[in-house]
């Protein structure tokens, strides 16, 4: 029966139902038979790039090299609210302190979900210390929020290049499917539907080493076609806004953005126009973009996320929440601001709550280790103690080596709470062994060896932790104390003035600065 | 008994330093909290089922360009 039908209309059929390979293998027998099908061409083109796409709206990295060689003028320093680099911490943003919920390595408080690139720190103005912008931007991060995903690439297109060798490798025998370099760009722009999918593919699947040169020709293309299309059609601006874009000419997109914007009311235009605003450290500027377009398009749920987004990279925490609220009273089973919403009420001391909004995202199926251990912990503080371990070992089973450190700490934290503070030990013990930077764990399994009365251990824990991560505070304190017990009031004084630098209102750190005082000044 | 309580006043035994009791517990140490893991987007998680993808090929490619010692053909064989 299969063999029956034409196998160009089921290619067709396959790349509809999103059978790619399928597609591809039917497209790549027609084309053997007869080179000069556009049909079959255009189907394989198409299926080979949606195999590969993935949305980039969503991806907000900036590549080393762009972070220090950006030569779009910022203001240095900015008003506190105003800048991603700067969050409003502490009473003024009515968060959560430090005390209670932990930090990131960009100095925000732990998000309840993370997209490409929001985990990476962001240095500049935000650094205290001059030299640590370098050395902040090229740390790789935490492997908990994902390894070789959140490790910075080189440049904004450089995780792309990093991809381009699976691409190339999977074109298998024969090379790639289509050499960009080869093709007469202005023959294909005459022809507009195989122009398109052309751009497409060389946007998303190929990519060389050469990555600006793909880029340039897609810009070559986009050019000759926009002007045969008298200018007026918001697509190829679009993607000419899209390939500036990589190639760091962020003005340039705007400029294309701004008049396909003119042509068509899009609203991937306006994620891509806050996108750029964002990354030119303009947050309140892409966040009246994004308010802007939600009055012409009320009930879009892209829109109020990218503003919820926004306000928690600003610090801003209640009016985040309230956006997130409303976005799933326009769709309750988006996952983003579940994950958000369940993060807050954990650490408002509602696990409760968190515990009804995971539950949810396990009815919906979205299944995970991060959903697992996120229920275990919550079952645990909420008192429904028979269902913590079962869950986290359902998330150990699932879980890959980015996630392990992060479960085992949690189920660490659980065993202190139990009060077995041996096999506490043990888990934090096995969550430094699998990740020697993880800090939190480092920094815990130093105050329970202090409490087996082994402070030599303890202080090197605690220096492992320091060397390891800079933001978390608790370890700076625990040294200051632990100096201090052991009589050296320099290295107490030192320590509790960088806790202090981390977390400027943490009452014990301040009085243990005054007893330090106190103590130096009786000398 | 209620007598002797209502003749003489109750004599007040106020202490020297302050009316308010508190005992500032001495400082400890501080744990850190309890981390919930952030949930990652589709997007994250096809990227890194990309780069898995990569860092498998490339996997491949090593072993099978790497020469090969005669006695790894013959363990082979």
């Amino acid at each position: 029966m299969v063999a029956d039908v034409h196998p160009i209309w089921l290619a067709q059929s396959k790349l509809r139902r999103r059978r790619y390979d399928e597609c591809i293998q039917l497209c790549t027998d027609a084309l053997q038979r007869n080179p000069v099908d556009q049909v079959a061409w255009y189907l394989k083109c198409r299926a080979i790039t949606l195999k590969s796409w993935i949305d980039d709206t969503e991806i907000e990295e900036e590549g080393v090299a762009d972070l220090l060689m950006d030569e779009h003028n910022v203001a240095q320093v900015a008003r506190p609210g105003t800048s991603l680099a700067r969050p409003m911490t502490g009473a003024a943003a009515s968060g959560q302190s430090p005390v209670v919920r932990p930090m990131t390595g960009s100095g925000r408080p732990l998000t309840g979900f993370v997209r490409p690139g929001t985990s990476a720190a962001r240095p500049g103005t935000g650094s205290t210390k001059p030299g640590t912008a370098l050395a902040a931007a090229l740390k790789a991060a935490r492997p908990g929020t994902g390894s070789s995903s959140s490790s910075r690439p080189l440049t904004t297109s450089g995780r792309f290049v990093r991809l381009g060798t699976a691409s190339l490798a999977a074109a298998g025998h024969g090379g790639p499917f289509i050499a960009a370099e080869r093709l007469d760009l202005r023959k294909y722009a005459a022809r507009p539907h195989l122009a398109r999918v052309l751009c497409d593919y060389i946007l998303y699947v190929d990519h060389n080493m050469q990555k600006d040169h793909n880029m340039q020709k897609v810009l070559e293309l986009a050019g000759h076609a926009t002007a045969e299309a008298g200018f007026a059609d918001w697509w190829w601006k679009e993607r000419l806004g899209k390939a500036y874009y990589q190639l760091g000419l962020l003005r340039d997109a705007e400029k294309q953005l701004a008049s396909a914007a003119k042509n068509q009311d899009m609203l991937v235009l306006t994620h891509q126009l806050a996108k750029i605003s964002t990354r030119l450290d303009q947050p309140l500027a892409a966040l009246s973009l994004f308010s802007e377009a939600a009055g012409r398009h009320p009930g879009d749920i892209g829109l109020l996320l990218g503003q919820a987004r926004l306000q928690e990279g600003l610090g801003n925490r209640q009016a985040a929440l309230a956006l997130y609220h409303q976005v799933l009273a326009l769709d309750a089973s988006n996952v983003e601001a579940i994950a958000c919403l369940a993060a807050d009420h954990f650490y408002s001391d509602q696990p409760e709550l968190a515990l009804r909004y995971y539950r949810r995202l396990l009815q919906m199926g979205v299944v995970s280790a991060e959903t697992w251990a996120n229920l275990g912990l919550c079952c645990f503080y909420a008192g429904q103690y028979d269902f913590t371990f079962s869950c986290f070992e359902r998330a150990l089973a699932l879980a890959g080596d980015a996630a392990l450190p992060d479960i085992w700490y949690n189920i660490g934290q659980v065993a202190i709470g139990i009060g077995d503070l041996s096999w506490a030990q043990q888990c934090f013990r096995l969550a430094a062994a699998l990740d020697p930077g993880h800090a939190e764990a480092l920094n815990n399994l130093g105050v329970l060896q202090l409490k087996r009365r082994q402070p030599q251990q303890a202080a090197s824990c605690f220096r492992a932790g320091m060397k390891a991560a800079d933001h978390v505070f608790e370890l700076h304190y625990n040294a200051a104390l632990l100096a201090h017990r052991q009589g050296d009031l320099q290295e107490a004084v030192s320590q509790v003035k960088e806790a202090l630098a981390l977390y400027p209102e943490h009452t014990d750190s301040l009085e243990l600065k005054k007893l330090l005082k106190a103590q130096l000044n009786a000398l | 008994m209620s007598e002797s309580q209502k003749r003489a006043p109750l004599q007040e035994v106020l202490p020297k330093s302050g009316l308010v009791v508190s005992e500032k517990g001495g400082l400890s140490e501080l744990l850190c909290k309890p981390k919930l893991l952030p949930l990652k987007s589709i997007t994250l998680q096809k990227l890194e089922e990309m780069e898995a993808q990569v860092a498998a090929l490339n996997q491949q490619q090593q072993a099978a360009n790497r020469p090969q010692t005669s006695a790894a053909r013959f363990a082979s064989q």
